[in-house]
């Protein structure tokens, strides 16, 4: 019963992060309507401030978080202004070559100034623990998990009640319409791209504390990210936390259920996006 | 008359040093965008402006990238050797590589000196080929330094393994070996496969907890370093020590409070106390302003000084007569001395270094400490240890 | 389609011009630009019917594995069709299952399919697992410029191929599928099978390429076989040089290849930077590709 209850919160805390990183993904291509593939490499910067703020100033990475999202929300919307907004009205193709070289360039050059080694931050919290029973995990990953759920909360918000949020999904749902209110297009894509970098770069201070710092670090998630949306449906943001959390458990279950399991976790989480994928495309027609 | 003699005795006297020196051109095939590469192309440069300091040998350098990749190496190889023309090649990495490189070296017969490649693959590879001077253990050398460790830990009390292993070819390679070796030791030893860099251990380790091993051992790279020794502790697994297997350790591990008393393998240590170990950290501050803790860069280092001793013996730019000087070469080095003998399996005929060179350390208080072997050991082992 | 004619003919040619000291570097090089260019020019077939694949990788993967295991036993050419039939019975059986997906919820499942592929291989005994699989060479060694030759070979079927479905009536079919599939519907087009033959055909392609790759490079392992890596390399290609065209992929290949080792040699660490750069530059100022700079000329020349 233990492993059990201990197995369902391993995959709920881990679903925390794959819903962030998911989320601001989810904002660009749902709202400005881009595969952004350098979305990892903003996490990837994220983790970067904060270690460069750790190692440079000893400042506290839970400080940084808010620092972090500043930065981001500034290179996003560098980022949509200069790149994203030439090429709004291209093919989906081309947006895609358009930010799959950003990711290249990005990775670079962090790889350049910092070299290709691993980094570490290191706080009296990291291997925290809170135990309850015979249950424990770790406080970062929860601490994390209650953020992104506040931060998903806020945002779900800003959506649903604010007159911007309204006017975001408005842009989301039609791109023509909304110019015909008097909405302007072009500041909520701003917006919502800023918003989606500032996502990824929280998400980059958690990895930095959780994991480490490395030019590659945003690589792993961006890539379950883009899985994750396109389980909850492109653009229905509510979609990403459960299918984020029905990714992680399937991982967590395999991994202590099965023997071995821990080399099937990729696998088992792509099998369930495909199954869930191609069982949705065949029962909808 | 006397000018004349003059100027022909300058002449007589440029010749001769001319003569005296002889210049190779050597290729050097490193991964240099990852961490092992950039430091091994350090240390076979730090080598090489010593060996060239020297006056009687010039070695050149021609560097290029292997992309750490098949489809990169392949075409970089053919360029070392048909475009930059050079006899002798220093490379050989990741075992993968290396392997892929196998057909190319055979085809363009170069004096192959391999930095790294520890993988049996290779050995199996290159058995036929003469020109092949394998520096780094093999990883049968690597499993038995690990396995007389892991005899002293039995000695002390431990008796149940939980091996975590990361499924590509670095971690999978001498997976059941280790098993194996470590069952014919007593242990009882549970394996678990991860993906690296996933971050996510919580659930594998929740599978061990049932198993309450005494060790936990991890086969991965330096990115699953933190997140092991963090859900660890998370999880509530308290082994009574973490012992490490990765190629490098992240940069700051050591100020972390979780590494502290975490235990791992390596061939040396910046504070390695023997002569050349401390020439080598002396040499490489001062070229390069800072110190590493990559063996692979006193790797480059040795094999670029090997090297020098000998063009230096040959007096030849031939690479047979500096194959055959290489040979005989005896040295002391930071990792201890060496000089090639065949391979223990008897497929390579010069191999370097063994089983020896290596030694284990732990965290201990913000450094890395050597442990074991006694003889080389600087503070006696903590464990059980504190996680 | 000249261009096409005099790249290919150039390949054909290379190993005799006499190209110095470089030869022996260039022929490598080309090798590997050819099958890659061969793998773009696959994807492309498949991208004109609408469907974005990142499962290249995993055809070019499975024909690698297939073929590096069969040669032994049947002998390089039978090998290679083995290799691409694997990929054609995987990517029917892919097809089938994901024929109702579209954009990126076909692309997701398609990696999805890779990434489980790769697992397999991975998990698998007689595929070496993670440690890997030593291949035999072409026709087991015995002519210096076989594995050369079946790059270029596999090169001019991948061309040919292109050309010729451009010139066929499937091309319309491709394009009205592409273009929506219920108006395709609506003409008659039956867009179920289009779809499927050409998925087909394009991973028979992909098979054949990945086969040539293990002769050359001797050894195989899922993490480089199965890479997401060639996945992109084949979206990347076709894209940069323009899309559905033959000359597009071929010339882009055989250019961001070229461009990518030149970097490596020329500038070495950070080499990546300058070549995210041209990608980015290319869509900003070229969004056609490089097609439309002779697309441009050949207007101008019109007008």
């Amino acid at each position: 019963m233990d492993l059990l209850l201990q197995t369902l919160i391993n995959g709920i805390l881990a679903a925390g992060i794959y819903a962030l990183v998911a989320s601001g993904l989810a904002l660009a291509v749902g709202v400005v309507g881009i595969v952004n593939f350098a979305h990892g490499e903003f996490s990837m910067i994220g983790a970067f401030v904060s270690y460069l703020l750790f190692v440079g100033a000893g400042i506290d990475p839970l400080i940084s978080l808010g620092l972090a999202a500043l930065v981001l929300f500034v290179v996003g919307a560098i980022t949509y202004y200069g790149l994203i907004r030439p090429v709004l009205a291209a093919p989906e193709l081309n947006q895609m070559l358009l930010t799959f070289g950003i990711s290249v360039a990005l990775q670079n050059i962090a790889l350049l100034l910092f070299g290709a080694d691993t980094r570490v931050v290191s706080t009296s919290y990291q291997g925290a623990t809170i135990t309850l029973g015979g249950i424990s995990f770790g406080a970062p990953p929860f601490a994390a998990f209650v953020l992104s759920v506040g931060l998903l909360g806020a945002l779900y918000w800003f959506l649903g009640k604010t007159r911007l949020g309204f006017a975001v999904r408005a842009v989301a749902q039609n791109r023509l319409a909304p110019g015909l209110l008097g909405i302007e297009t072009q500041q909520i894509y701003l917006l919502a791209f800023g918003l989606s970098a500032a996502l990824a770069g929280i998400a980059g201070v958690m990895l930095s504390v959780m994991l480490y710092a490395s030019p590659t670090v945003g690589f792993a998630y961006t890539l379950k990210a883009f899985a994750i949306i396109v389980m909850a449906g492109l653009g229905n943001l509510r979609g990403v936390v459960p299918a984020a959390i029905t990714l992680a458990l399937a991982e967590a279950f395999v991994s202590t259920y099965v023997p071995g399991g821990g080399g099937w976790v990729e696998a088992v989480f792509f099998l369930v996006i495909f199954v869930a994928l191609t069982w949705r495309s065949w029962r909808l027609s | 008359m006397k000018k004349v003699l003059v100027v022909l005795l300058a002449v007589l006297g440029l010749a001769g040093l001319a003569l005296a020196q002889t210049t190779v051109r050597v290729g050097v095939l490193l991964p240099i965008s990852t961490v092992a590469g950039k430091a091994a192309l350090n240390g076979v440069q730090l080598g090489v402006d010593q060996v060239n300091a020297g006056g009687k040998v010039k070695i050149e350098l021609v560097v290029v990238d292997d992309g750490n990749a098949p489809a990169a190496a392949v075409p970089a190889l053919t360029k070392l050797m048909t475009v930059d023309r050079v006899d002798i090649v220093i490379g050989g990495l990741a075992s993968g590589v290396t392997f892929a490189l196998s057909g190319p070296v055979k085809q363009y017969n170069p004096l192959f000196l391999c930095i790294g490649a520890a993988s049996s693959v290779v050995e199996q590879a290159f058995s036929d080929y003469g020109r092949f001077f394998h520096y780094h253990p093999w990883d049968y050398h690597n499993v038995a330094a690990a396995l007389s460790f892991f005899k002293s830990l039995y000695d002390g009390g431990a008796r149940r393994v939980a091996i975590l292993y990361e499924d590509g070819p670095f971690g999978s390679a001498g997976i059941q070996t280790y098993r194996q070796q470590l069952q014919n030791q007593g242990y009882t030893v549970q394996a678990e496969p991860f993906k690296s860099g996933s971050g996510s251990f919580t659930a594998i380790l929740t599978r061990l907890k049932s198993f309450r091993p005494d060790i936990l051992y991890w086969i991965g790279y330096d990115v699953d370093a933190l997140p092991i020794a963090a859900q660890t502790r998370q999880v509530g697994l308290e082994p009574k020590l973490i012992y490490g297997a990765p190629p490098a350790w992240p940069l700051g591990f050591e100020k972390n409070n979780l590494s502290n008393d975490v235990a791992g393998m390596t061939a040396w240590l910046p504070s390695v106390a023997n002569n050349e170990s401390r020439r080598f950290v002396t040499l490489y501050r001062r070229k390069y302003n800072e110190i590493t803790d990559e063996y692979m860069a006193p790797m480059g280092y040795v094999i670029a000084l090997s090297l020098g001793k000998a063009v230096e013996a040959a007096n030849s730019a031939d690479k047979d007569r500096i194959a055959a000087e290489l040979a005989k070469v005896q040295m002391d080095t930071p990792f201890g001395p060496l000089s090639f003998k065949p391979s223990d399996t008897g497929k390579t005929r010069f191999q370097g270094f063994n089983q020896s060179i290596w030694l284990q350390f732990q965290y201990l208080e913000g450094s890395r400490r050597p442990v074991f072997p006694a003889n080389r050991a600087a503070r006696p082992l903590r464990y059980p240890g504190n996680y | 389609m000249i261009l096409a004619g005099v790249l290919l003919l150039l390949a054909l040619v290379l190993p005799g011009l006499p190209l110095g000291e470089w030869r022996a570097f260039l022929l490598d090089t080309a090798q590997f630009a050819f099958l890659i260019s061969g793998l773009a020019l696959a994807w492309d077939l498949l991208a004109r019917t609408g469907q974005l694949s990142l499962a290249h990788g995993a055809f070019f993967g499975l024909g690698a594995y297939a073929a590096a295991l069969s040669a032994p036993a049947l002998g390089t050419v039978p090998a290679l069709l083995v290799g691409g039939a694997v990929a054609t019975l995987s990517s029917l059986l892919l097809g089938l299952a994901t024929l109702r997906l579209q954009g990126m919820y076909f692309a997701i499942a398609t990696l999805a399919f890779s990434e489980v592929m790769r697992t397999l291989v991975l998990k698998a005994q007689f595929t070496g697992g993670s440690i890997g699989l030593p291949v035999q060479p072409a026709f087991g060694g015995a002519y210096p410029l076989g594995g050369y030759y079946l790059a270029v070979a596999v090169l001019v079927i991948c061309t040919l191929a292109s050309l010729l479905l451009s010139k066929s009536r499937l091309h319309f079919a491709m394009a009205a599928t592409r273009q929506g599939e219920a108006v395709a519907r609506v003409l008659g087009v039956p867009v179920v099978r289009v779809k499927l033959v050409t998925f087909m055909i394009s991973a028979f392609l992909a098979g054949l390429t990945g086969g040539v790759y293990a002769m050359k490079t001797l050894f195989l392992s899922p993490y480089d076989a199965f890479g997401l890596g060639r996945a992109v390399e084949a979206l990347v290609i076709p894209i940069f040089g323009g899309l559905y065209t033959t000359t597009g992929p071929l010339l882009g290949g055989l250019i961001i290849v070229s461009l990518e080792t030149w970097l490596r040699l020329r500038i070495g660490e950070g080499y990546l930077v300058v070549y995210g750069l041209v990608l980015v530059l290319t869509i900003l100022f070229l969004p056609k590709g490089l097609m439309s700079l002779f697309a441009r000329r050949k207007g101008a020349r019109h007008a």
